[in-house]
């Protein structure tokens, strides 16, 4: 090796080296001020370990954290679920969409440390997909984070062949961050994240009623209507899971509460006018269904036919 | 002549998937005239048909990627089903450019020792013999 070459080697180590001894900032704000409401060390030691086989993070991963909140179901039967041969991987799409297959509502996390170890701390383990390496020699891999120590500045990981992987904060950061923090929780029936945002919640919901059918959703709705009181996603869905399910009396119910708390919501008068006619009570559905024309906005066109259909009936 | 070929053979097949995605798929449950809960929360659905249209378009196109990558019809149409609107439209078109997690295999020697000292030095973790310093 010639000698420019020798000191040009030792001046990358020692960048590298100095580079070593700063601390991403996510983990170094979590350290020098973490959240009083965290405890100062949480494992989730009853998080299931299934050992992967090639290229199989992401069906193990989801395996685990299914497993965790009382889905049973194998890596073997959700590789067919998400598993893409020709890729050897799996999607972050999937991963939510699998989840939601069977049966949990799939929840993405804001992309923020501090949410990761609030659900640990909660009881959620979390998947997270982390690129290993680098971003111009990408090794993805999904891994599932089951604890935390702050005092050790640590985290807990389930990860490929490792049933507990303990990773210093800061390198699971820089392996972390590389997928843009890409997180998510499965969350069981009327279970709602510790750091759940309403609206994105409130659509993750509404994804998993789509393919399982309201019956599965009704007491996930309620339970966000309690956490988010006053809250209009969350009223329009008890109603609309609750009007599907033949209860027009609970549906009246949720949107009268609806259009009070929300005078100038399309949806709620719409959705309310809809049920008052199914019940037979068509003077009070077309007063609702006028007031829905008249709010205007991108539904209106619903609002319309509503309004024409109930017309149309009391003509005859 | 070959482009205008391909032109109408893409077109065409657009046409067949989107033919079979319509047997195949069962329409979202249509229940009168509400709104649904989705769209409560999705407010730019301003042109609500055209909205539908393109979200048919989406899957069909995600459905023929995941076929293409390896998957079995009925799994792609089952596995496509299970996304949202919104998630089918952000994969639509460049499922080959997202990331897959999968695992660590096949690494070039070069990357090899590269890796092995940023692993040592905490910015990596792709050996799991490795252990990296752990200060704050």
């Amino acid at each position: 090796m010639s000698i420019p070459n020798a000191r040009s080697l030792v001046v990358g180590v020692f960048l590298l080296c100095l580079g070593a001894c700063a601390t991403p900032p996510q983990t170094r704000l979590m350290l020098s001020s973490p959240p009083a409401s965290l405890p100062r060390h949480v494992e989730l030691t009853s998080v299931p370990y299934f050992a992967q086989d090639a290229y199989q993070c992401g069906p193990a991963s989801l395996a685990m954290s299914l497993n965790a909140v009382g889905f049973s179901v194998t890596p073997e039967i959700l590789k067919s679920e998400l598993y893409l041969p020709d890729r050897h991987g799996s999607l972050q799409v999937e991963m939510l969409a699998a989840a939601r297959r069977n049966g949990a509502v799939a929840y993405q996390l804001a992309p923020e440390l501090n949410d990761v170890m609030q659900e640990i701390a909660a009881g959620s383990p979390v998947v997270v997909l982390q690129n290993l390496a680098f971003s111009w020699y990408p090794v993805w891999h999904y891994a599932v984070v089951i604890g935390y120590d702050l005092d050790q500045a640590e985290i807990i990981l389930r990860s490929g062949p490792e049933q507990r992987q303990v990773l210093p904060m800061r390198t699971f950061e820089y392996t972390w961050a590389r997928s843009n923090y890409w997180a998510m929780v499965a969350m069981p029936p009327g279970k709602i994240p510790e750091t759940a945002d309403a609206t994105r919640f409130i659509a993750a919901v509404s994804a998993l009623e789509k393919i399982s059918g309201p019956g599965k959703v009704q007491g996930t709705y309620i339970a966000a209507l309690k956490r988010w009181p006053g809250n209009l996603s969350a009223q329009i869905g008890v109603g609309n899971a609750a009007y599907q399910l033949h209860d027009l009396d609970q549906a009246e119910v949720a949107f009268r509460l609806a259009a009070h708390d929300h005078p100038d919501s399309v949806a709620a008068f719409n959705n309310l006018a809809q049920t008052l006619y199914d019940q037979g009570h068509s003077d009070e559905a077309l007063q609702a269904a006028h007031r829905a024309v008249s709010l205007g906005g991108p539904l209106a066109q619903t609002a319309q036919e509503t309004l024409a259909e109930i017309e149309r009936a009391k003509k005859k | 002549m070959t482009q205008q070929y391909s032109r109408f053979m893409r077109w065409t097949s657009r046409v067949v998937m989107l033919s079979m995605l319509a047997m195949g798929l069962p329409m979202q449950s249509a229940f009168a005239v509400m709104v649904d809960t989705n769209q409560t929360v999705v407010h730019e659905l301003a042109n609500q048909d055209r909205a539908k249209i393109n979200a048919f378009l989406d899957r069909a196109d995600v459905i023929a990627q995941l076929q293409k990558q390896g998957v079995t019809a009925n799994q792609a149409k089952a596995r496509v089903y299970a996304m949202t609107d919104d998630e089918a439209h952000n994969i639509a078109g460049k499922l080959d450019q997202l990331p897959a997690g999968g695992d660590v295999l096949g690494v070039l020697l070069t990357v090899f020792i590269v890796l092995l000292i940023t692993d040592i030095l905490g910015f990596t973790k792709v050996f799991p013999f490795t252990h990296s310093i752990n200060n704050r």
